[in-house]
């Protein structure tokens, strides 16, 4: 244990080297912060626009942070030539890879941390105004903020999650390929996680699927992670409670692709001469 | 330190056994999101029906997955950068009204903004009959795909009856779409609409009847109070004499109105109406060119002499394309022929 939060915490500072990173997460919270301006909208729609912008930026940026950053962990040390060192000590490829990730999701669950609180502070902020035009609303308001500062926090949670999962995609797509390839795969595997209810539909003979993509299409469906699911967007806006047993389905799923993808993960590098 | 083989065999039959165990799970999940309305779907058979001219847009929103809406927010927001430079950059407006529409189609207001901008600002930049039928046709249409998106919203049913009211004065479409938003959340001005539609029909009965609705919703509705106590004042008795089947007395009674306030639109449909009951229709005809003579913005006069004027077999004058576009044959005028001697 005490060799995978060493690596853990000397990926996590060095994590917070890497300028590039930095800039993105940077750019997040300059667009988060500016939708503080969208103030020239009617109210139903600036307060769509802010939380879309908002949550949709802490996602953007997460996933991006999320895929640069886990697509370097491994293959630098490779280049640099370090992990001989480390390997030499008493330690593990599993506790070498694992002390990456945690490094990784640690600085990704600071990045969204540090997105999410600026989110919250533009939000508190708008949030009296919105509440004081429903109030004053003639016909009453289009919309209510009852449940609305809860479901923000639990998306942000939810979004964490989805991060670390694509965290564990991006390591992994490292070991397998050079980074570069390791990224395009975990883009492409993000995507097409987003639009998994289309794998559903394509699979289905009722959309006129052969046997053969029904198949091709039913097994993707089934072996893909379903990044649609961390979305709650919809709730928010309509401001029902988002409920406890939903968020606790949706973190055990995430946790269970973690630990499948960390496996595979470590039979992969296990046999990966390095 | 190498795994070995019995230590892989583990590792993989644990990772079978998750997927496969976990599948109970993600279709829970999946169900609940669908019971909870976490996330509307969007079905295969929707993605069909996109307009093939703005399909970059759809493939933009299915690259992007699930910063959809965080594009269309974008999006929007240069919409309104455009908006405000001024008439020259409509068009382009529009298009990027559409890309919106397509990106999130479940957010309303950029549906609403998109038909009103078609049927409103667009028509009157153009002069040609023609092309104000079709932007006319494009604000309805992309109201209804609005509403094909998001049934359970009330506010395009009262965006596309407002549509069909003001700028058609299609009052038969616009009642229907009006009572559409009843069963969900509404706000009260479109129980009165109801009734002014039925009362610019004119179908008096079903005007009272909805002003009377009014009224038990919001006893202190002035305006339906006022409606009702006009009503039954100017038209209700010339009514009942029409129902009766007494149509000399019938417009006698209405004239008397007509005389005092020559301009009333109501009345002089309302005379027409009667001609049209009684089988009179070349009276029926006349009435309502009198009518258009009145007022060159009638629709609703103008489309029942082309109407009339067709079942008649006289000349049709010209007529804007629009006025009888949007009708479906079913709702034409009910044209009675005149009874044989």
């Amino acid at each position: 244990m005490r060799a995978i939060w060493l690596i853990a915490k000397a990926t996590f500072h060095e994590a917070w080297r890497r300028r590039f990173l930095n800039g993105i997460l940077v750019f997040g919270i300059l667009i988060i912060g500016s939708s503080w301006t969208f103030t020239y909208l009617q109210p139903g729609a600036e307060l769509k626009m802010l939380i879309d912008t908002g949550l949709g930026a802490i996602r953007f940026f997460g996933m991006l942070i999320a895929i640069f950053l886990g697509v370097r962990l491994i293959p630098d040390e490779l280049e640099k030539q370090t992990i001989h060192t480390l390997l030499a000590k008493p330690v593990t490829r599993a506790q070498f890879m694992l002390g990456k990730f945690f490094g990784g999701v640690a600085t990704v669950f600071a990045n969204v941390a540090l997105m999410g609180i600026t989110f919250f502070i533009v939000y508190t902020i708008k949030a009296s105004q919105f509440q004081k035009i429903a109030a004053e609303a003639e016909e009453g308001a289009t919309y209510t903020m009852i449940f609305m500062s809860a479901n923000i926090a639990k998306a942000i949670g939810l979004a964490f999650f989805e991060l670390t999962v694509l965290v564990g995609i991006a390591v992994l797509a490292s070991i397998l390929f050079s980074w570069i390839l390791g990224a395009i795969f975990s883009f492409f595997i993000y995507f097409v996680g987003q639009m998994a209810d289309f794998l559903r539909e394509l699979s289905s003979p009722e959309h006129g699927a052969d046997p053969v993509s029904s198949i091709i299409f039913g097994v993707l469906y089934r072996i893909l992670p379903h990044f649609e699911i961390f979305d709650i967007r919809e709730k928010i806006l309509m401001d029902d409670l988002v409920p406890w047993s939903l968020l606790g389905n949706i973190t055990a799923q995430a946790i269970i692709y973690i630990v499948v993808i960390l496996m595979i993960g470590y039979l992969v590098f296990n046999e990966r001469e390095v | 330190m190498r795994a070995s083989r019995r230590h892989k065999a583990v590792i993989v039959g644990t990772i079978i056994l998750l997927i496969v165990g976990s599948i109970p799970l993600r279709d829970h999940i999946r169900y609940q999101r669908l019971v909870l309305g976490v996330r509307r779907p969007m079905p295969l058979t929707k993605i069909v029906d996109f307009d093939p001219t703005a399909i970059t847009g759809v493939m933009v929103g299915a690259i992007l997955g699930g910063f959809r809406e965080l594009g269309a927010a974008m999006l929007w927001v240069k919409v309104h950068t455009l908006w405000n430079e001024g008439k020259g950059t409509w068009l382009k407006c529009l298009s990027l009204m559409r890309a919106v529409t397509l990106l999130d189609p479940h957010w309303i207001d950029p549906w609403r903004l998109t038909a009103w901008h078609l049927a409103y600002n667009l028509y009157v930049e153009t002069d040609d009959a023609e092309q104000q039928a079709i932007l006319l046709d494009k604000g309805i249409s992309a109201l209804k795909e609005g509403i094909s998106w998001n049934p359970e919203e009330s506010t395009l049913y009262i965006e596309l009856g407002w549509t069909y009211f003001d700028k058609l004065d299609d009052y038969d479409n616009a009642a229907k779409w009006f009572r559409s938003c009843l069963q969900f959340e509404h706000p009260g001005y479109v129980d009165r609409l109801i009734a002014h539609a039925y009362e610019r029909l004119p179908d008096i009965p079903k005007a009272l009847d909805w002003y009377d609705y009014c009224l038990k919703r919001n006893p202190s509705d002035s305006i339906a109070k006022g409606a009702i106590l006009t009503i039954r004042e100017r038209y209700l008795d010339a009514w009942r004499l029409m129902e009766a089947g007494d149509y000399q007395a019938a417009l006698a009674t209405l004239q008397r109105h007509i005389d005092v306030d020559p301009e009333d639109t109501i009345a002089i449909h309302f005379r027409a109406h009667i001609y049209e009951e009684a089988g009179d229709l070349d009276a029926a005809l006349e009435a309502w060119q009198m009518a258009v003579e009145n007022f060159s913005l009638d629709d609703l006069a103008r489309r029942k002499v082309a109407e009339l004027s067709v079942a008649l077999g006289k000349p049709v004058a010209p007529v804007p394309t629009h006025i009888l576009r949007q009708r479906h044959p079913e709702q034409m005028a009910p044209v009675r022929r005149p009874p044989t001697p």
